[in-house]
Parts: C-alpha cells; structure tokens; sequence
C-alpha cells in the first residue's frame, strides 16, 4: 500500500539533518522503497510503499520510528521529540452510551469518549494543508481530527452525533444479508451476512463498522455532541466486508493490517486534547474502554547464531542488540526479547528478528558469494532437448513459432474442457483442449501476410481427464501443434517425415515403430496436425545405427507404374521392398494422375551388382505387383 | 570391338574429345556417340553374346560401370562448360540478391527462457517444470499462505470451474512459479538447485500485462545457505545475462513464502546508475527472492535444522526485454502471433 507522508510532519518527531533525498534513499534501502519526492508548497512529500506486512508503518509515527533507527546509523543527527500525552482527571461525568457487542471476537477492543459543546467550524490552516497534502479533504474540524490521526499515527478513528445514536445504545453485531446503509458518500449499500455493523436502539444501522460511517448520525453544523470512537476490529471480518462491498477506504485498509493494540488509548487522548483545542469541545463522560481479548506478550529467543547463518556474514552481538532494541524489542531475561505492540502479528520467528536486524545492517553491505556445496545429479529431462531440435527443425524448414493464450472461447475446445469460474471476458472462459484451433485462428488472422503460412506451437493443454487421479489435478499434456495454409498435403507429411528423420525416429512398415497421426484438413488449402510431444521423446533417439559402406556401386533407375483404384502407397512400397534385399533404397519420386514415380536404388553388399541382376529384380517385382493390378506405364 | 581392354580406350578417348567441344551441341553430340542405342557402349552390349558364357557375367558388369562412368564424365564436363559460358547476362545475374531458403522464427519468448537457461546451466540449476493448472495448497498454503491471508489477493488468480478439494483446496491456474518449491522440495532429492520455467496466469490484461506468461523460478536448497549466496548467484545471473558491467543491489521487500524478502535491482544500463529518464534514480527494479521460510521448507519435509535455502522468481519477457533493449511498447503483441511481429525476431 502506498502512503503519502510530508517530511514537515515527520519532523513533529524528529530533528534530522538528513535531506529529503537522504531520507528517501535510506528508507528505500532498509525499510520500504519510496518512490518518489513530491514538493508541494514549501514541503516535500514522500511516496513510500509500505509493505503489507507493516501495518505499524501506515503513518507518520511509523515512518519517523523507523528513522530514528537508521538515521544516526547513516551519520545523520536524528533527536526524537517525543510527545506525551496526558490522561484527563476530574471527568465531569454526564453523558454515557450503553454497548451491547454480541459476538466479542469481532471487536477485539472497543474504546469511546463523548464530547459536549462542539463548535463544528473548519480546521487550522496547518491541519488543512497537511490533509490536502495527503490526498484527504478537510471537511471540518472533528471529523479532520480523525482523519488527521489516522496518518499520524495509523489509527482509524471516527466521531458520531452523539444525539443522532437513538436510546444512547449500540449494539455491534454481524450483518444479515440484505440489510442496507447507507453510508456517508451518499451511497445505499446493499450488505452480504457477516459485516460487522452497529445499530441503535432504534435498530438503525449507524455505521459499517472499519469502513465508513453511516449518513444518519454524520456530524453537521448543528451537532453538539460528539462520541469519539476508537477501535480495533478483527481485521479478517473488515477484510472480507470491504473486499464484498469493492469499498476499499483507508480505514479498511489499515484495519485488515492489523492496528496497535496498545496504540489505542494514546491515539484517543491525544485526538479528545486537538478536539478541545480546535472545537472547544469538553469531555463529557468517562472512558469508554473494552478490552474483549487480551494479548499474550510475545517473546523470541534471539539466537545470534542463526541471524548470522541467514545474513551469511558474522554481525557483532552487540551490534545484532542494538538494532533490535532501537526497533523496540526490549530484553526480558534468558537472552530473549519482547516483541513490541505495534509489531505483534507481523514477527514470529528468529527469521523474521535476523530479516529486522539484516536489513538495518544493510543488505548492500553483505558480498556475493556463490553456493559451494556439491552440484546436485539429477536425472535431465529429455524433453527440453528434443523441444529445442524440433522447434529448430521447423524454423529451417520455414515455421514461425507462436504462442496462444491458456483460455479460448468454447467453440475451441471439446468435451474434455475445464472452464474458468472467473473468465477474463468472454473469449477466454475455458482452458485449451488442442493447439490446433487456436493456431487455426492465427492462421486467419494473418490471412493478407503471405500465400503459405506455416506456424506451430509447442505447449500443454489442459484436460479433464487426470482430476480424479492421486494429484487431483487435471492432465496437462505437452503438445506440438503444426498448422499450415497454402502448401500442398504431400509437402506437409514431407515435413513431417524430416522431422521424424532428424528426431532420429524410424517409420518404417511396421506401425509400431512410427508415430500415428492425423493430417486434419480445414479447407481454404489449411491443414493442421497435432502431437503428444511425450510420445515424440519416447521415440526419438540421438542413437545413429552405422551400417558399414560397401566398395561396390549401386545401380539406380527410376520406374513409373499405373495404379489402379483403391491400391495405397504403403502396399505398393511393402511390396517391393519385401521383393529382395538388394533394393537398398525406394523413394517416392513424384505422381501425376495415378501415375507414381518410384527411384529405385540396388546394391549388393557382397559383390558388385549388375544390370542382369536389376533385371531380374525388376521382373520380380512386376510380378509381385501384378497382385495389386499395378503395372509398369509403358 | 570384343577386345575387354578396350574398355579403357574407350574412357581415354572420350576425354579427348570432349577437350575439343566448343558447343552444347557437341555435347549432345558426344553423348549420342558414345551412349547412344547404337553408340559404342551399345555396340558393346550387343556383342555380348560373342563371349564365352564363363566371362560374360563379370564383363557385364564391367560395361555397366563403364556405362555410369561416361555417363558423369559427359554430364561433368558438360556442367562446367555451361558455367564457364560467357554469357552477356553474367553481370546481371551476379548482381541479384540470391534466393534466401525459406527461414522461420523461433519466437522471443522462446529465445529468452534459452538464454535463462544458458546463464544458470554451470551453476548446476537442473531445468523442471510443474503443472501449469495445480490446486490452491501448492499455490498458497505451503507457501505460508494460509486460506483468509490477504497475501492472495496480490494475485489475480484463475479458478477453475471444478469441485473444491478437502485438502488441496480450489484448482487455479497457478499465478506464479513458486508453486513448484514445495512440489521439488517433496520429490525428497537435497540439495536442491532447480531452475523452474514454466507457464502462469493472471487476471488482468492490458499494455504491460498478458493473462498467460512466463516465469522462471529459482530455489536453491542445502546446507549453510544464506543471504550472500542468493547475491552471488543473482549477481552471476546479472553480469551473464545483462553484462559484466552489471550490478545488483536488494532492498528490503515482503512475500510470505522468504524471510527476510528481498526485491531485487539492477544498475541502470543507459545511465551505469547516474540516474536517468529510463530509471528510479539508477536502479531497475528485477524482481523478488528471498531465503526460504522456514514453513516452506516444513511443508516440503525439508529439515529446517540442517537445511536452508533461497528462492526467486521473476518475469520471463519483462527480464528478456530489459535484457534487449527491445522495447515492445505493448506486451500483448507477444500473444498476439501477428506474423509481422513474429518475424522481427
């Protein structure tokens, strides 16, 4: 979350010679990154990202708390003005406000004064600058007091009309679905079960509770009494209402962060002394305080020995002490400290006291070092090898690899499919089932780019199939895609054949050896074919079978023959090559109506072979092939 | 001619002639006169049968390699004497650009998880990657992410339309790598140095933002891991990757699944950390890492006692594009496959 602090406030706590850009770039380096420096009338206001874990740093307080740490460490002065606040004596006790809270675990601490003679009037010049510098409109002056605590110190306050709370009675409770507020921007909210909200005894609903208060007890012109209302609410409960409601205020923000407990009573005094300073306002009840759950203190056992196996470099222990009690842990016996209450949900272990103490150390003053230990042997996927030969393969043969998106729309997948519960929009719902409709589109989308286009894309798909497997999750296939448009179906199996070839695939007669697939024929000249790419690994060898060279020749020549109806290629090409074992090698040439161009090449490993021999293989295989009804086109 | 001595004769006086040919012609020529049906070749053939039926086979065969051997010796020569023609175009035709083969495009995205790789291969990171759709416990509770954590909302996440799993919780298509620590911590293999690259997904799209993307993740587990590693090694990856003239720095970051939580910067490449237009005064922001927490390691069965690590996982593209200077000023185009796009790289 980021928060806008001007340095004129910081300095209501400390007295540095430190510059803003030193200050920026200290911070950035040890606590939190401030983004930048922006000067507004005379001051200089810091970006800073405070990070979620930090709840305790959403306020002036917080940042000046970590300066006053590092700034002395850098050699820079760094005074603390602390401010002491007073609990008022002698309470003219008049008014009182009955709280009934049903379920305590949702306000964990409940705390409230009631003020009486309040001048509604707008605030100091100072007050309202400060605001505006901060991104908050000033809209009067009790109601900026709570705003202006907020940033000071973290803590949410909010002030009601005292007269507008019916019966004097509160009653905090957990929302019914349905019920509505409506809120102080002027919003009717409609709200789901589970918000924690307060009504009256007229059972109005005053306010939603950590988020904003409600239009019917705002405070106005005519308003006399206030109630001054400081609490702290369980941050899962505000989380949830706020996230429900997308009402995402400051206050929630910093109520799901958790607020310092012990802050609470501070934050109220000193909030109930600007009130009278500002609005003339008199206390006019006592301290309406209710703890509903008390915190165990926390201690850790500082073990130096682990902060300096983490940070990897030896700290000093009275270095390691010092950070950590400048930070506020304090030490409590047995070589332990206390965590302090502003940092109670966020430390738990000695990791989170060594990151405290490394980072005030200095990340940058640790060396590099590289991991000495033995390299781990393990077992190297195949995979991303044969990945790499493929993707390289077609790229030479002229393919441009593509990526698509996980999710497509539904007319891309098939029954396997899972769908999204939270689509992106409507083009995304459902998880991909093949690469090839995806690839499909690309194909169109570049329809203008040229007249052949041949793309692929290797990634998984997501199948149905697998959730009720040991995992529970679904199969997640890897894929090779291959979509083409303008070349011919031969030219593509060719490919394909190369492929196989430089997988080191063998696809000869026997079925078993090759790969099965499918050339899918989309029309408009596009064909696409897809792989498991596991079954290609499985397949693919880097293993050469070397077959000794013979000192005879061979002898090639090309026949033509006429194949009648219904005869395929693959009997045709079994059949001679089954015909005698001296035709070393029997390609397809080329094809014109059914007329089919085989070259043929014969050797004979043992002797150099003759046209006698050729020619009496030749008459074998016309004969062969007189089964099929296919004959020499003379 | 039944004399098989003539055979080389008939080699010898071939290349005499062909020493005289002036034309294609002659070519044609010379080819009918020795290949022809009733060429010398031929000729020899048919007087075949005039020899004693012991010889005939191996004579045969002696022919037919004569017969090849012409055969090249003609197509050779007449190979060469078309090259060496002095045509009036020459000049011209030298001039053209050449025929380029038809070359595709390995795309970028492929290109920067190669050169990752690369850099972190003789460190000994072993490359894996973990499903890409995985269930919430992977995703979040074992990386110390218990089920009402806000810590979930800092990823867009996709949930599938699928039942809830008792223990595993919802399937979600995983929105980081870091879903693969405990899933490598569990296979029960230490020390670890693993090198995950694999596909996420987040809900959100616009100039800087992809709903599918790539991360690369690394964890490295052993024992006496610490902070000074993690810089060494990020500092490897940094002058590998980007140049030697390179440097890193962490900042002081929070994730639930490190502690402490580091983020990541790179000195500037334009300014060498002046500070410049391109940069936060002199430093780019990399990405997060951070040493393991001590739960993460628990919920992977690794003994804490003995073991440590560090853990980082950052944005294939946005690493690659700082790393090129390719500044694509929409990173969509990296999904959108428009061949105009895909060719640039």
């Amino acid at each position: 979350m980021n928060i806008s602090i001007p340095y004129s406030w910081i300095k209501d706590y400390i007295k540095t010679d430190a510059k803003a850009e030193d200050i920026a770039r200290i911070l950035s380096l040890h606590s939190f990154s401030v983004d930048k420096i922006i000067k507004a009338g005379g001051d200089e206001i810091f970006e800073i990202e405070v990070t979620p874990n930090r709840g305790d740093a959403l306020s002036v307080l917080g940042i000046a708390r970590e300066l006053k740490v590092l700034l002395p460490r850098q050699g820079f002065k760094c005074e603390w003005l602390k401010k002491e606040y007073e609990e008022p004596k002698n309470l003219d006790v008049q008014d009182n406000i009955e709280v009934v809270i049903k379920d305590k675990t949702l306000v964990p601490r409940f705390s409230a004064v009631i003020m009486d003679n309040v001048k509604f009037v707008e605030s100091p010049k100072l007050i309202r600058e400060r605001l505006e510098n901060v991104g908050i409109r000033p809209l009067g002056n009790v109601i900026d007091v709570t705003n202006y605590m907020m940033i000071d110190k973290g803590q949410p306050m909010h002030v009601f009309d005292y007269e507008k709370i019916l019966g004097s009675k509160m009653i905090v409770r957990e929302s019914t679905e349905g019920e509505v507020i409506s809120t102080l921007d002027g919003i009717d909210r409609k709200l789901p079960s589970g918000v924690i909200v307060i009504e009256d005894e007229d059972g109005r609903l005053i306010d939603l509770c950590g988020i904003m208060g409600a239009k019917n007890s705002e405070v106005d012109e005519n308003t006399k009494k206030i109630l001054l209302f400081v609490q702290v609410y369980d941050p899962v409960k505000i989380r949830k209402a706020s996230m429900s409601l997308g009402h995402r205020t400051d206050a929630a923000l910093r109520f799901e962060k958790g607020i310092d407990y012990e802050g609470v009573i501070p934050a109220l005094w000193e909030s109930v002394e600007m009130i009278s300073k500002l609005s003339g306002a008199k206390l006019s009840s006592g301290l309406i305080d209710i703890v509903n759950y008390e915190r165990d203190p926390k201690e850790i056992h500082i073990d130096f020995q682990k902060i300096n196996k983490l940070a990897g470099i030896e700290i000093e222990n009275q270095k390691v002490s010092s950070i950590l009690s400048d930070l506020g842990f304090e030490k409590v016996g047995d070589g332990n400290v206390m965590v302090p209450s502003w940092r109670y949900e966020d430390i738990n272990i000695i990791e989170d006291l060594a990151e405290e103490v490394i980072r005030i150390y200095g990340y940058y003053n640790l060396p590099a070092k590289l991991p000495s230990g033995e390299i781990p042997v393990r077992e190297i996927d195949k995979t991303f090898y044969w990945e790499k030969v493929v993707r390289y393969f077609l790229k030479y043969v002229g393919f441009f690899e593509c990526y698509t998106y996980s999710a497509t729309d539904k007319e891309n997948v098939d029954e396997n499919a899972l769908n999204l519960s939270n689509p992106l929009n409507e083009d995304m719902t459902h998880l991909k089932t093949s690469l090839l409709p995806q690839l499909l589109d690309v194909v169109n989308k570049n329809q203008g780019y040229s007249e052949k286009i041949k793309i692929f894309e290797i990634g998984s798909v997501y199948l149905l199939s697998g959730l009720n497997s040991e995992d529970k999750i679904p199969d997640q296939p890897l894929r090779l895609g291959i979509v083409t448009k303008g070349i011919d179906y031969n030219e593509l199996k060719g490919i394909l054949k190369g492929m196989f070839d430089t997988l080191g695939i063998k696809y000869g007669l026997e079925e078993s050896l090759g790969i099965k697939y499918e050339i899918k024929e989309y029309g408009g000249e596009r064909l696409g074919v897809e792989f498991n790419f596991d079954d290609l690994v499985q397949k693919a060898t880097k293993v050469r079978a070397y077959k000794p060279l013979t000192s005879f020749n061979s002898i090639k020549e090309d026949l033509t023959f006429e194949i009648p109806q219904g005869v395929l290629y693959p009997q045709i090409e079994k059949i001679i090559l089954e015909t005698d074992k001296r035709i070393f090698k029997l390609e397809f040439k080329d094809i014109y109506k059914n007329y089919l161009t085989f070259s043929i090449e014969y050797l004979d490993d043992e002797k150099q072979i003759s046209s006698e021999d050729t020619q009496e293989i030749r008459k074998k295989i016309f004969k062969n092939l007189e089964k099929l009804g296919v004959k020499l086109k003379i | 001619m039944d004399n098989p001595n003539d055979i080389e004769n008939i080699k010898k006086y071939l290349s005499e002639k062909l020493e005289t040919v002036s034309s294609v012609d002659d070519i044609s020529k010379i080819r009918n006169e020795f290949l022809g049906k009733k060429g010398f070749i031929g000729k020899m053939l048919s007087d075949m049968r005039n020899i004693s039926s012991d010889q005939r086979k191996d004579y045969g065969a002696k022919l037919n390699l004569l017969k090849i051997e012409v055969e090249n010796m003609i197509d050779e020569y007449s190979g060469k004497f078309e090259n060496d023609k002095d045509s009036i175009y020459t000049e011209l035709y030298k001039s053209l650009p050449g025929r380029k083969p038809e070359i595709g495009h390995i795309n970028i995205i492929t290109q920067a998880i190669s050169e990752i790789t690369k850099v972190f291969a003789p460190l000994g990171f072993n490359r894996v990657r973990y499903p890409e759709i995985d269930r919430e416990y992977y995703v979040f509770e074992a990386l110390n992410m218990p089920e009402t954590h806000p810590a979930r909302d800092e990823w867009e996440t996709f949930f599938v339309d699928s039942p809830n799993d008792e223990k595993l919780g919802r399937l979600v298509i995983t929105p980081h790598t870091s879903s693969g620590q405990v899933r490598e911590m569990l296979k029960g293999e230490l020390p670890i140095r693993m090198l995950n690259i694999s596909r996420c997904g987040r809900r959100q799209i616009d100039v800087s933002h992809v709903p599918s993307f790539y991360q690369f993740e690394g964890l490295v587990i052993d024992e006496n891991i610490s902070t000074t590693h993690l810089i060494g090694v990020l500092d490897y990856f940094a002058k590998n990757f980007f140049g030697a003239d390179r440097e890193t720095r962490l900042r002081p970051y929070h994730f639930r699944f490190t502690e402490p939580s580091f983020e990541v910067d790179i000195n500037c490449g334009i300014c060498h950390g002046k500070g410049c237009k391109l940069c936060k005064g002199g430093w780019l922001e990399l990405g997060g890492a951070g040493m393991v927490h001590p739960n993460v390691l628990k919920a992977g069965g690794v003994d804490t006692e003995k073991y440590s690590g560090f853990a980082f996982g950052w944005g294939v593209e946005r690493t690659y594009m700082m790393k090129s200077g390719t500044k694509i000023d929409d990173i969509r185009n990296l999904f959108s496959n428009d061949l105009r796009f895909l060719e640039q790289f």
